[in-house]
């Protein structure tokens, strides 16, 4: 008995009541055009209030929060967009790896690519990105800082915007180099005398302070010496390898004497950037190769050495001039993406200066727009801005090349074996050498 | 009549063996068929990504690629030690919880902890301890007047061997314990007893009872050992990275980098198949031994 109230709920019950009810043509005809009236209607109404587009992006965990305010604020002012932006490992070759496997496997879920510097070129060779020379006029273009714009480029063609530059610099002690009345050291020779005569006298335990441990930022803090001593590590046009030359080798020799003179600590074979802050941070060191992240820290409140400290351009051979290690954060759009014109909205919009300034002066890093620099906001929540500018202004580009992370292993291999004593900076430099040249032939 | 009947069962054996046979072939066979059939390719960066036939040339600079046997060599070197040090620790570990004393269910659970931690997670903390500046080690080491002056132990080549090789050893000498006291247990009381009072000594016991009757056990523990140890990636890769100078990069860093952050799949793949073949080699020889040793206790 039941059963039969809830007959309703079965297909057929509705079925036979429908057919009797259209049985006539007359009622048939009625209930045809009303049912084609509400699907046009529907899809009148899902048109006009269409959903926003999502655009996604896999961002350091670290800098999604950063970035959450710039996010809001483009969102507000783009609301047909919505920016998705995941949340990846902190360690970037992590996120390198995630991007890579996403690619790899096709059909990548992001639309844009939030870049280091040094992916691009295998990026671009991997024909994952899109080219972006035409959306940009060289007038737009050159607001930018050179190096930060050349890093984009792959065999001429455009692939990242930068929103944020980075440059390897020389931090030093002014209270400590004072003391002695030296100026800032121009040379890498002034340098060790400055260090040698503060570490006689027991003013300083250590002189010089660098990222030696095998990885990406040796060869960063490497890039700097070879520039400083007038070499070359490989040559994008030629494809000529400059690491065996006599000043990639008086290079070597001359971070190998900051080991053996006792100016550095044999530790900085195992240091990373965090090692030599802390280890700077905590007094008794003179100087430091280090990114401009460094100095809010070295500058904190709970710092000994707050306000003692200065920063200058890399120092470098007589008669040379002075390299820093050009790096730094920037989108790429992916080739895969469905939405290729509102990605290329958010990076209009946060390579923009004002997104740059709101992002920079809630999280202190460095702008890619060159005048920014100098932005009276700027400047005044952070006085050192115009002399970082010198500093990224001299910035050299690590090679261009797609294999670049092959390379890059390369040479920390040998630079290593070199600083640890397991070679001697002649052999090592001639085996890196052979072995890139060999890499760069296959 | 009888072998109609005989073909008919053969023939339903074969087809219940089916699905684990292709089973096998779809997880075992086809994958390694598809690493060799791509190390005849070059297939990288300078291809943009196609593949491109390029005979056994992948074989033929894994030749002359120094960092191929410089990494084969710190993985054989890992292993030899790993596997000495954890076979006469585990042995030991494993006599001691042999005996019966109280407490004894106790310390078996918590001797088999470091086994059961995530390998990572052990890494980072060993990272630490061994680190030249915040590391206990040193600490220790110092406090004991053992040394003068913090030692560099992950910056110097073949410190930081020993240095991963100690965190292993940590970590998986459990493993073995408990697979020599399985061993251990199944052994009779009743020999050693008859070996005593025939006027022998514990150590003419263990070396004439024990070790003889145990070594299934410590060639199937070794084994084991063996294979994973050769493959080790994560505690390596967390704590070294494979510097300094690449003195501790185990084969599968390098095959992980060259596919992964050099797109180079072919070499990859050449890679792979080589420290295949070299397992395989070192697996049978192992087999091999093992099948001799039960035939002659047999």
């Amino acid at each position: 008995m039941i059963q039969r109230y809830f007959n309703w709920l079965r297909p057929t019950t509705w079925w036979s009541a429908a057919r009797r009810f259209t049985a006539t043509p007359l009622r048939f005809g009625a209930v045809a055009i009303a049912v084609c009236l509400s699907i046009v209607l529907s899809a009148v109404m899902a048109l006009s209030q269409s959903r926003p587009v999502q655009i996604s992006v896999l961002v350091q965990a670290l800098e999604t929060a950063q970035w959450q305010s710039v996010i809001e604020s483009f969102e507000a002012e783009n609301p047909d967009i919505d920016l998705n932006m995941v949340e990846g490992p902190n360690a970037t070759n992590l996120v390198e790896d995630l991007y890579t496997s996403s690619f790899l496997l096709g059909d990548s879920p992001y639309d844009l690519v939030y870049m280091d510097i040094v992916w691009v070129p295998k990026f671009a060779a991997a024909g994952w990105l899109m080219g972006l020379s035409d959306r940009l006029s060289d007038a737009e273009l050159a607001e930018f800082l050179d190096g930060d714009i050349n890093g984009g480029r792959y065999e001429g063609e455009l692939y990242r915007v930068p929103v944020r530059s980075d440059g390897g610099m020389l931090y030093y002690r002014t209270d400590l180099l004072e003391q002695i009345g030296a100026a800032p050291p121009d040379t890498v020779d002034e340098m060790m005398q400055i260090s040698q005569s503060l570490q006689s006298s027991d003013a300083a335990q250590w002189g010089y302070l660098w990222q030696g441990r095998q990885y990406e930022g040796l060869s960063a803090m490497f890039v700097e010496m070879l520039e400083g001593f007038g070499g070359f590590w490989v040559d994008p046009d030629t494809r000529e390898v400059g690491l065996d030359q006599p000043e990639a080798i008086a290079a070597v020799q001359a971070l190998l004497s900051t080991i053996e003179t006792d100016v550095s600590p044999n530790g900085v074979t195992n240091y990373q950037e965090e090692e030599a802050r802390r280890l700077f941070q905590s007094g008794g060191s003179v100087f430091m190769r280090n990114w401009p992240y460094a100095w809010a820290l070295v500058n904190g409140d709970d710092s000994p050495i707050a306000g003692k400290v200065g920063i200058k351009p890399m120092v470098h051979q007589a008669g040379q001039d002075s390299g820093a290690c050009q790096g730094g954060w920037g989108f790429g759009i992916s080739k895969s993406t469905p939405h290729p014109d509102e990605a290329w909205r958010v990076v209009e919009y946060f390579s923009s200066a004002p997104a740059q300034k709101q992002f920079i002066l809630e999280n202190a890093y460095v702008p890619s727009r060159r005048a920014l620099f100098n932005d009276p906001d700027i400047v005044a929540e952070f006085s050192h801005y115009p002399d970082l500018l010198d500093v990224i202004e001299s910035a050299v580009l690590r090679p261009p090349i797609a294999q670049y992370a092959q390379a890059s292993d390369i040479l920390q291999r040998f630079l290593s074996a070199a600083f640890t004593g397991q070679m001697s900076p002649e052999r090592a430099m001639q085996a890196a050498a052979r072995e890139t040249r060999r890499l760069l032939q296959s | 009549m009888a072998s109609k009947i005989r073909t008919q069962e053969q023939a339903t054996g074969w087809l219940l063996l089916l699905p684990a046979v292709l089973l096998l072939l779809l997880v075992f066979a086809y994958p390694i068929g598809r690493a060799f059939w791509l190390s005849l390719f070059t297939e990288n960066l300078g291809t943009n990504l196609q593949p491109v036939f390029s005979g056994v040339s992948n074989y033929g600079r894994m030749a002359v690629d120094s960092r191929f046997w410089q990494s084969i060599w710190n993985t054989s070197l890992f292993t030899a030690l790993a596997l000495t040090l954890e076979l006469v620790i585990g042995m030991a570990i494993a006599l001691l919880l042999n005996q019966s004393f109280k407490g004894r269910g106790i310390v078996r659970t918590v001797a088999i902890l470091p086994w059961a931690l995530p390998t990572a997670l052990i890494a980072l903390t060993w990272a630490w301890i061994f680190n030249d500046q915040f590391g206990v080690w040193n600490d220790i080491l110092l406090r004991l007047g053992i040394i003068q002056n913090p030692v560099n132990w992950l910056g110097e080549p073949t410190l930081a061997l020993l240095a991963t090789v100690a965190a292993d050893v940590w970590k998986t000498t459990p493993f073995v314990s408990i697979l020599l006291l399985a061993g251990l247990q199944a052994i009779s009381e009743d020999l050693y007893e008859a070996h005593a009072i025939d006027g022998a000594s514990p150590w003419q016991s263990f070396r004439r009872i024990t070790l003889p009757l145990l070594l299934p056990q410590i060639l199937i523990a070794m084994l084991f050992r063996f294979a994973q140890s050769f493959g080790i990636f994560d505690l390596v890769q967390v704590m070294t990275g494979g510097g300094p100078a690449g003195s501790t990069e185990m084969v599968s860093l390098y095959i992980y980098a060259t596919v992964m952050r050099y797109l180079d799949f072919g070499y990859g793949a050449a890679l792979v198949v080589v420290t295949f073949v070299i397992l395989i080699i070192a697996v049978a020889i192992a087999a091999l031994v093992i099948n001799r040793l039960q035939k002659n206790s047999a």
